[in-house]
């Protein structure tokens, strides 16, 4: 099919080069920073020889960062758990919420459906902090303070819709006449929503969920506003390993290291789901 | 979808189920919807301290001053240079990355095993969180051991300060911007590359036509509607920036990137102006809204076009 | 405990034995120094429980919100004390700095009980105290049901007890007589040099006498060391970057950031022909001598910079200096410190304070258990504690000032650290206006820095756009 010239294939080689080159380059510096410590990191020009050292990892998983001015507690640990909370209720329930709502808006067309349905895409794209910044004023009236089951309920405006929109489009696409048949040979509409539906549109609500879930994972701006210090995700807790003796570089970059491994791994791992999440999620519908 | 549509007649609930299956879309959307109406009420409440004078610092001074909020604006230079930094940003970063997008996608246009797998280590940047992108591009630019600050100085960048200087640090974020942000571009283009017909471009092969003159007049038209709904959704994402800009410069150095949410983080946080806060949200929101409509509008034309074709 | 531990013990307290022939002693009998410190800390917390009842609320906890600092690392390593003592329950929670103010406010201004103290800065409770949402701590101060009488509040250094108390009339004077004392005084920090001594030895340079002395001589280091700038001072787009070395040496040239009418009303006072020499120095020093990224850089770049040599010396807190001077600082034991005074005209430095303090939310629902935290965190015993044992310097308290340990430490390990302090003590005070928007208007004058430094904007011109705009905002907020 490629009947381009040595010269273009040459010229394309080499667009690709750098392409992969721009992307990958920050990860990787990242992770051979993760491996040295200050001393190594702070050497002018910078130099990818060194002797490795687990030092920070040491520090991070241990929660505890021996120098000579002592011992520092770290809460990275408990910062990485938070996120695994937060990211995991959330996206279970909003696929609770999201699924059938879903079903409802694409094989029942009743009134008002097209505007509830925008209505909660809508949520989408509003500014976050339009939300956050009064919910900050009166989270404490609403009990919702420093629990994660207020987080969660906030964490809903970014899972929601995306969930909703996706699945909806999903359960479109897929014709209904199977549905309509499992129901003709009389069986109830939850069994035919349970038996039929979700598993053909498993792969729908699988890439929505991932795709919610590396959302959650990376949101910065709702902790940031409504968290209490214990219930920080890995986004705002890596912030903290600025200390009043010094910056740790290593330890910042062994922190980024571990809180982006998870949704990285997730997208090698399901790179295919992921793919279709994002272009359905975008376009399709 | 309109009430004549088939799909809906052939699944129209027989007789015994009608009440049951009557209130059951309401139902089942009903708790979803619940969860976000909860969401909306914050939302009014912003609308509401968005017409009030109100500082944190000066409780007895607060009163509904109705449009004043708004009205300051208009000869506040600080909310047009808001304005325009934020319109600036997301020009810039839409704009760059979907040439960008544009132009990878059609790069690895061919599904083979090299292309698939520079894909999906392309998906990498776009799975990291932006706030943590912002703080691995900032380790990288340290002036005093950041690699790339080491390499602007080899080739004779000798001054580069990269986000620390006004008349770079808006290229810095932008530039983080799209090593995030360009992969979801691509991402899509390349879906919607691969899901075109084959005809028209064996015919043009066929035919010898210039590939230059397939890619304006064959390519990019069919491709339309997938460009316009990356830029509309990057758009959107674009010109509510925070992570980023907050974690790297928290909108400086000077105004240089005082965008509508970190302008109004630090007049809520670190001023107290809730009332000034509120009122820059609500317009960013007018703003977002209006794309937000032009977008779903075109989300829904390209979803009845793609169930035509299918 | 072993009578004879015991015996040393009560002899220290009654003051027969001296601190350091008590540890001799203790050490003598097989117990560790860590062992026998905490001893002594629990004696000392017997002698004071004496006379006063310290268990009143026992079985209550109390919750604080705190910074990541080295304070709150010193009352952390000694919390177990109080525990004791009190048998009141301390947990909290710390946050970094970037996000700590954030989160006070967030945590305030939603009236949240959660938190019954935390820290603050003085600048702060101008918001907090006004809002409603700081305790006017007079009131347990001066009552002797709920204050140790072994507290001593006098002991306390005068100008950071009238800091830390403000009337609520904006631009007026801090510790006056009606004033409400927002916060405790806990540690705080002066702004002075601190510098390189190896660095100024190979350079041929001694510590400046002015700020043309400085600017000659951050050149001149900048130029001779290899890899190191002249002198690191703050630059984020932030309150933080007035405050320290630029605020002292602006006061130090007898400018105001305000003037206060007589009636009152507050407009802009860093329009003026000295304010604008001033900034013109300053802004020349950055771009001759500074830190290249300097706009993104807070008190933990310009420490860190300082401790691995990127740094000949920095105008800036002198605490910050301490630090760097220990810790695994790649210059550690390297570093000199020296008082400052900018202006040649000028007799003495004029430094701005920062002062770490404990206020207590109007929000609590322990505000007893808290004031008994607050005290015994603010009292003599911690600060002696705190001070000798760990880094929670500057103590607030002549008392600890005057302990012999802890001058002999400085004097051992911080050459010219205490000479530094006493010169500078004299004139250090807050020399902000004390008002609500205080953080506007810092934070507006970081950035107008930001440009003179980038030559966006022509210096005069830049400090006339400031004023205006100062003035303007002021009118909007009913204060000009």
């Amino acid at each position: 099919m490629d009947h381009a010239s040595p010269m273009t294939r040459w010229l394309k080689g080499l667009a690709l080069t750098l392409v992969v080159i721009f992307f990958m380059f920050p990860i990787l510096w990242i992770v051979l920073m993760s491996f040295q410590t200050n001393e190594t990191i702070l050497r002018m020009p910078p130099s990818v020889v060194f002797t490795p050292t687990l030092e920070n990892y040491q520090a991070l998983i241990t929660g505890k960062l021996v120098s000579s001015a002592g011992v520092l507690e770290i809460q990275f640990m408990r910062n990485l758990m938070n996120s695994v909370i937060l990211s995991v209720c959330s996206v279970a329930l909003s696929l609770l919420l999201g699924v059938p709502a879903a079903y409802a808006f694409a094989r029942h067309k009743f009134r008002g459906s097209e505007d509830i349905a925008f209505t909660l895409l809508s949520f989408r794209f509003a500014p976050p902090l339009l939300v956050l910044l009064p919910l900050a004023l009166y989270f404490q009236d609403l009990g919702l303070a420093n629990t994660y089951i207020g987080l969660i309920w906030v964490y809903q405006l970014i899972c929601l819709p995306l969930i909703l929109w996706i699945v909806r489009g999903y359960f479109e696409d897929i014709s209904p006449d199977v549905e309509h048949a499992y129901r003709l040979a009389g069986h109830s509409w939850f069994s035919t929503f349970r038996r039929i539906a979700l598993p053909l549109a498993g792969p729908g609500i699988a890439a929505a969920g991932l795709l919610a879930f590396i959302f959650a994972w990376n949101n910065f701006v709702f902790a940031l506003v409504l968290a209490s210090a214990d219930k920080q995700p890995v986004t705002v807790g890596a912030l903290a390993f600025v200390t009043a003796s010094g910056i740790q570089y290593g330890q910042i970059a062994a922190g980024i290291v571990l809180s982006i491994a998870p949704t990285l791994a997730l997208a090698l791992y399901a790179q295919r789901y992921l793919v279709e999440g994002l272009s359905l999620g975008a376009v399709k519908g | 979808m309109t009430a004549a549509d088939p799909d809906l007649q052939s699944f129209a609930p027989r007789r015994r189920f009608r009440v049951g299956a009557r209130w059951l879309p309401y139902l089942l959307s009903l708790p979803a919807l619940l969860v976000c109406i909860g969401i909306l009420i914050p939302f009014g409440t912003a609308v509401f301290y968005s017409l009030q004078r109100y500082r944190l610092s000066q409780p007895w001074a607060r009163q509904m001053n109705w449009g004043e909020n708004y009205l300051n604006f208009m000869s506040d230079p600080a909310f047009w240079n808001t304005l325009q930094v934020s319109l600036t940003y997301a020009g810039l970063t839409v704009s760059l990355e979907l040439l960008l997008g544009l132009g990878i996608a059609m790069l690895l246009r061919e599904s083979n095993r090299l292309n698939n797998a520079i894909s999906v280590m392309l998906l990498l940047p776009l799975m990291t969180a932006p706030a943590l992108a912002a703080l691995m591009w900032k380790l990288m630019t340290n002036p005093n051991f950041g690699v790339l600050s080491y390499g602007a100085r080899l080739i004779g960048l000798e001054e580069f300060k990269w986000a620390s200087d006004p008349s770079t640090a808006m290229l810095t974020v932008v530039i983080v911007d799209i090593w995030v942000y360009t992969p979801f571009i691509m991402i899509l283009l390349l879906a919607g590359l691969r899901s075109l017909p084959k005809q028209p471009f064996e015919a043009a092969a066929l035919d010898g036509v210039p590939p230059l003159f397939v890619f304006w007049r064959i390519t990019l038209p069919m491709l339309t509607p997938y460009i316009l709904t990356a830029t509309l959704f990057r758009l959107l994402e674009s010109i509510q920036q925070f992570d980023i800009i907050y974690a790297m410069t928290q909108g400086g150095p000077g105004d240089t990137l005082t965008v509508f949410q970190v302008e109004a983080y630090l007049n809520f946080f670190q001023s107290t102006n809730v009332g000034r806060s509120a009122a820059l949200l609500m317009i960013l929101w007018a703003i977002t809204y209006f794309l937000s409509s032009i977008f779903i509008k075109n989300w829904l034309r390209l979803r009845e076009r793609a169930r035509g074709d299918a | 405990m072993y009578e004879k531990e015991k015996g040393l013990i009560d002899a220290f307290i009654r003051g027969d034995l001296s601190r350091r022939g008590l540890l001799r002693g203790l050490a003598a009998t097989g117990v560790s120094a860590s062992a026998a410190s905490a001893l002594v800390n629990m004696a000392q917390s017997r002698a004071l429980a004496a006379d006063f009842d310290w268990k009143k609320h026992s079985g209550t906890g109390v919750k604080l919100l705190l910074n990541k600092h080295p304070y709150a690392d010193a009352m952390i390593a000694n919390i177990e004390t109080f525990k004791a003592m009190t048998g009141i329950d301390v947990s909290y929670d710390v946050f970094p700095e970037d996000v700590y103010f954030d989160k006070v406010t967030a945590a305030l201004a939603s009236g949240s009980t959660e938190y019954d103290a935390f820290m603050t800065g003085a600048y702060m409770t101008w918001t907090y105290g006004p809002a409603g949402w700081t305790v006017d701590l007079n009131e347990y101060i001066m009552d002797p049901a709920k204050t140790a009488p072994g507290y001593n509040w006098d002991d306390v250094l005068p100008g950071l007890r009238a800091s830390t108390a403000w009337n609520g009339v904006p631009g007026s004077a801090l510790g006056t007589e009606d004033a409400k004392q927002w916060c405790i005084p806990w540690g705080y920090e002066l702004n002075s040099l601190t510098y390189n001594r190896r660095m100024f030895d190979q350079a041929g340079v001694t510590p400046p006498e002015n700020m043309e002395g400085l600017m000659e001589a951050a050149a001149k280091l900048g130029r001779d060391i290899p890899n190191a700038y002249g002198v690191g001072v703050r630059g984020s787009r932030s309150w933080a970057t007035i405050h320290p070395g630029f605020l002292s040496a602006y006061a130090n040239f007898g400018q105001k950031d305000l003037n206060v009418g007589a009636d009152g009303k507050l407009s802009a006072a860093m329009n003026t022909a000295e304010s604008k020499a001033f900034h013109a120095q300053w802004v020349k020093m950055i771009q001759d001598s500074g830190p290249r990224d300097w706009s993104t850089y807070t008190w933990y770049q310009v420490g860190t910079d300082l401790g691995a040599g990127a740094s000949a010396m920095i105008y800036d807190a002198d605490i910050l200096g301490y630090f760097m001077n220990g810790g695994d600082n790649a210059e550690a034991g390297n570093l000199g410190f020296a008082a400052f005074t900018p202006n040649p005209a000028a007799s003495a430095p004029t430094p701005n304070v920062w002062i770490w303090s404990l206020a207590m939310s109007t929000f609590s629902t322990k505000k007893d258990a808290a004031w008994y935290f607050m005290q015994w965190a603010s009292g003599v015993e911690h600060g002696t504690f705190g001070a000798t044992k760990m880094d929670f310097v500057n103590p607030v308290r002549k008392s600890v000032w005057s302990n012999e340990d802890f001058r002999n430490r400085l004097e051992a390990s911080y050459p010219g650290y205490v000479a530094q302090h006493d010169a500078s003590a004299p004139g250090a005070t807050i020399y902000f206006t004390a008002q609500p928007l205080f953080f506007d208007l810092t934070t507006e004058w970081a950035a107008t820095l930001q440009q003179m430094v980038a030559g966006q904007a022509p210096v005069d011109e830049g400090l006339d756009q400031l004023a205006a705009s100062v003035d303007r905002q002021l009118k909007e907020a009913g204060l000009g």
